[in-house]
């Protein structure tokens, strides 16, 4: 893997160029990974995906959680000149694999001082980090974090904090002796919660390897994933990050996995931050939301979601969004999604989708030329208020109206003939 | 010429089979144009599950299917008509065949009652009373514009027998009258009348030539696929078929296994629905010729070829039997991935019956068919009977040997060992 700094900016974080595997593509940072569970992008087919949101080299962000029970299969896959992209249906694309999907909230505890939870589909796995590297062979993914404890938040005791550094720590010793073993690219893990002291810890311990032993780093223990990362206090955020941002190497790039909101994007960008993911896109499709926040100057006043449950949208038959031009908004209309939300049809969360990933990887082209012009501030004022007066409210509430088997009977009452 | 004065449906046999009653035709319709014999994938409710519009483009379907009984309800009637119909809600440009909503009546609902006025049911949701009437039946469905609609037929189980059959017979062709007085887009849309009469040949061949005396474009068997013999079932379509027009398309209703859709081709059928494709994708099931892959069985685990190597649908041409084995059930992509193959695999076995039959190779399709689909397996004496009506003689199966001594000797071995060269498709 090489990562170069193209610039730095005075106002808006930086840009650089990452080449992931040798003769690979050249993709920019501030990077947007593709979000994934059991490898494929949520609802949408490779094919629906190269057909309708895009044809470019994507970066796939794939989650042990989602797909350790693949292991066994991608070791004897992996045996030819394929790779774990291949096997997911996306030859071509690039991989990273972390351990937990961000997608969803990570329960808490279960941690142990020689192992990490993995909580999978099936439930609550022990994870060694013996074992850890030998499904870390078996898939090959090109980059893989290391085996971390980030069961930490805002709330999060003191002891909690330095037991997360303490276990990573102590599983890195493990991760670095052995990853000469594996071909993929390793991520250090920066663990300790909003604790100063626990960070700087973190970070001593990962730059205390010898040069080359990774490729760049991974922030986490800021939120445990799902719908807390859309609420995380950027006033305590920003600090610690900043904090961390100052000790880490400068020519390696920093990934903040997370459904963070798009302003506390802008801000982690700022700081210095280069790889994200599109959960937030995802967390918006599962709670029936479409994106619809304006990122482009000059635009009317927009607000942040268009919720597709409202029953003001039964007979509006305008797309999602006016100015878009994604396969959704182009031939279906808001009436119809209302429908297949009521109807609890398949095809509503696809494509919902189709149009978030539309929305959120234009507003990622957005930031990239922004930071090419060092507009970060102004992108921000924007992004906070929506040409409006005042701040608008970018964290998603888990949609109570979701369709569950017991909702169902509700739906079906208000449209009764 | 202004368009409306070509009818909404016209129907024209391109080609027919030489052996059997099959056909191969082209249907016109206002959405699009239909190569028949087709089968028709069920979108319920103004979707087909996890698929896009275009993606059916691409597999080139021409023709789906919608329930009246479900659109009525939701998005409802107002809905569909501020929308300009189903096809521009739903942005399906091609042809929607709707159905009459009695069937789910009858199905879903088992408080539903039938009397001359209509089928008396309960809704499911506020328990109000309601009714359904040929002429809300059709109003319904002058609001949804499909293509081809149903009239509203009376609906008795299959298995039952007695007066009760006739009675629902006699009543189905009151009822087409007033469903052809209620019809107010006849210029759009063609309705068509349903051939009822039990199990019984002479009320099925009553059925037919009264329907026949109605100005149809085309004609629908219903009634059956719904737990009878399987010896009834295909004796039944041959009937039917025997006395419909030959100039106008036959449907029938509610079939859709790969078997029956050969041997109901072969007995003269034209279109075909059926949600089992679609339903069978959801609990991670891949159809291929010998049959079904339950995907989610463990052997599939290390599999890594796609469904089938020579399906060209996008689901085969991208991933294999382990990452779907991995996925099924578990990941909603893993319904749009199935559903996906299991149209097309629908598709495609239609196409190449169109195909067949228009090199007059349909025979020799249907024996290498069943070779292939039944393998070692025997196979059913229904089929072996309802093929021998329209002169195509299957080979002996290999374990009925002892029962068939007199057949000759060469000709039972050489069979079995040809069938044993297909691909062992799930192993």
């Amino acid at each position: 893997m090489k990562f170069a700094i193209e610039s730095i900016t005075k106002n808006s974080g930086r840009l650089g160029q990452l080449r992931i595997r040798e003769g690979g593509p050249e993709l920019r940072t501030p990077l947007l990974m593709q979000t994934t569970k059991g490898g494929s992008i949520p609802w949408l087919s490779a094919d629906v995906f190269e057909s309708h949101v895009s044809q470019k080299p994507q970066v796939l962000q794939f989650t042990l959680s989602t797909m350790d029970q693949m292991a066994e299969a991608l070791a004897q896959w992996n045996s030819g000149d394929r790779g774990v992209s291949d096997y997911v249906g996306f030859p071509g694309h690039l991989n990273v694999l972390l351990l937990r999907d961000p997608c969803e909230t990570t329960p808490s505890g279960g941690n142990d001082r020689d192992i990490q939870p993995l909580f999978t589909r099936r439930g609550r796995e022990s994870l060694t980090p013996e074992r850890y590297m030998e499904m870390v062979a078996s898939i090959k993914p090109d980059i893989y974090q290391g085996l971390c404890d980030a069961d930490t938040n805002a709330e999060s005791a003191k002891k909690r904090v330095q037991k997360s550094v303490d276990r990573t720590e102590k599983f890195m010793h493990y991760i670095y002796e052995q990853r000469g073993k594996v071909p993929s690219t390793l991520l250090a893990p920066i663990v300790g919660g909003y604790n100063t002291f626990a960070r700087t810890q973190s970070i001593k311990h990962a730059r205390e390897q010898p040069a080359g032993s990774y490729g760049g780093y991974i922030l986490e223990g800021f939120h445990t994933n799902g719908l807390t990362a859309t609420t995380v206090d950027t006033d305590k955020l920003l600090p610690i990050v900043e904090h961390c941002v100052k000790q880490l190497e400068e020519d390696k790039p920093r990934l903040l996995p997370g459904a963070f909101t798009p302003l506390t994007i802008l801000e982690l960008i700022a700081q210095g931050m280069d790889i994200f993911d599109t959960s937030y896109a995802y967390c918006a499709a599962l709670n029936f939301k479409a994106l619809t926040f304006c990122f482009v100057q000059a635009g009317e006043k927009q607000v942040p979601f268009l919720d597709v449950t409202d029953d003001a949208n039964k007979e509006n038959f305008s797309p999602l969004l006016k100015t878009c031009s994604c396969l959704t908004c182009q031939k279906h209309t808001r009436a119809y999604l209302h429908h297949l939300y009521k109807t609890n049809e398949l095809l509503g969360p696809i494509l919902l989708m189709v149009h978030n990933l539309h929305h959120y990887m234009a507003f990622f082209e957005t930031i990239r030329e922004t930071v090419a012009k060092d507009k970060m501030p102004e992108l921000m004022e924007l992004v906070r208020k929506q040409n409006g007066d005042a701040q608008v409210d970018y964290s998603i509430a888990a949609n109570t109206k979701v369709i569950t088997k017991a909702t169902m009977g509700k739906g079906f009452a208000a449209a009764a003939m | 010429m202004s368009p409306r004065s070509i009818p909404p449906l016209t129907y024209k046999v391109v080609a027919e089979c030489s052996v059997t009653k099959a056909r191969a035709g082209l249907m016109t319709l206002r959405h699009s144009e239909v190569n028949t014999p087709v089968f028709m994938p069920v979108g319920t409710q103004g979707t087909l599950k996890g698929i896009l519009p275009d993606q059916l483009i691409e597999l080139n379907c021409q023709i789906l299917l919608g329930n009246t009984y479900h659109l009525g309800l939701r998005p409802g009637i107002e809905t569909l008509k501020l929308a300009g119909g189903l096809h521009k809600f739903m942005g399906w440009p091609r042809a929607i065949l709707t159905d009459s909503g009695g069937f789910q009546m009858v199905s879903l609902l088992q408080l539903a009652e039938i009397d001359e006025h209509g089928v008396n049911f309960r809704s499911p949701f506020d328990n109000s009373q309601c009714m359904l009437t040929p002429e809300h039946s059709i109003q319904i469905q002058n609001a949804i514009g499909a293509d081809i609609m149903m009239q509203l037929d009376d609906v008795v189980k299959t298995t039952t027998t007695g007066p009760r059959v006739e009675e629902a017979m006699e009543r189905t062709i009151r009822w087409v009258d007033r469903c052809i007085e209620a019809h107010a887009r006849d210029d759009d849309q063609s309705l068509f009348p349903i051939v009822q009469g039990g199990l019984e040949v002479p009320l099925r061949q009553r059925c037919v030539s009264a329907l026949m005396e109605r100005q149809v474009r085309g004609f629908a068997v219903g009634g059956l696929s719904g737990g009878e013999s399987k010896h009834d079932f295909w004796r039944m379509v041959d009937v039917c078929t025997g006395y419909l027009p030959r100039d106008k398309p036959r449907y029938l209703m509610g079939v859709g296994f790969a078997a029956d859709l050969v041997v109901c081709v072969a007995l003269g059928i034209d279109m075909f629905d059926c949600v089992f494709p679609t339903r069978t994708a959801r609990f991670g099931c891949a159809l291929v010729d010998s049959g079904q892959l339950n995907l989610k069985q463990p052997k599939y685990k290390m599999d890594m070829e796609p469904i089938d190597k020579d399906c060209d649908c996008s689901t085969c041409k991208r991933y294999t039997r382990s990452y779907l084995h991995h996925i099924a059930t578990n990941e909603s992509v893993s319904c749009s991935l199935l559903s996906i193959h299991n149209v097309a695999y629908q598709l495609r076995l239609m196409r190449i019956m169109r195909e067949a039959i228009q090199k007059d190779e349909f025979p020799h399709f249907v024996r290498e068919f069943m070779k292939r689909h039944f393998q070692s397996d025997p196979i059913p004496a229904w089929i072996r009977e309802a093929l021998a009506a329209v002169n195509i003689q299957l080979p002996a199966d290999q374990e009925k040997k002892d029962e068939l001594e007199e057949a000759p000797k060469a000709e039972r071995k050489q069979e079995p060992t040809k069938s044993m060269t297909q691909p062992a498709a799930t192993s």
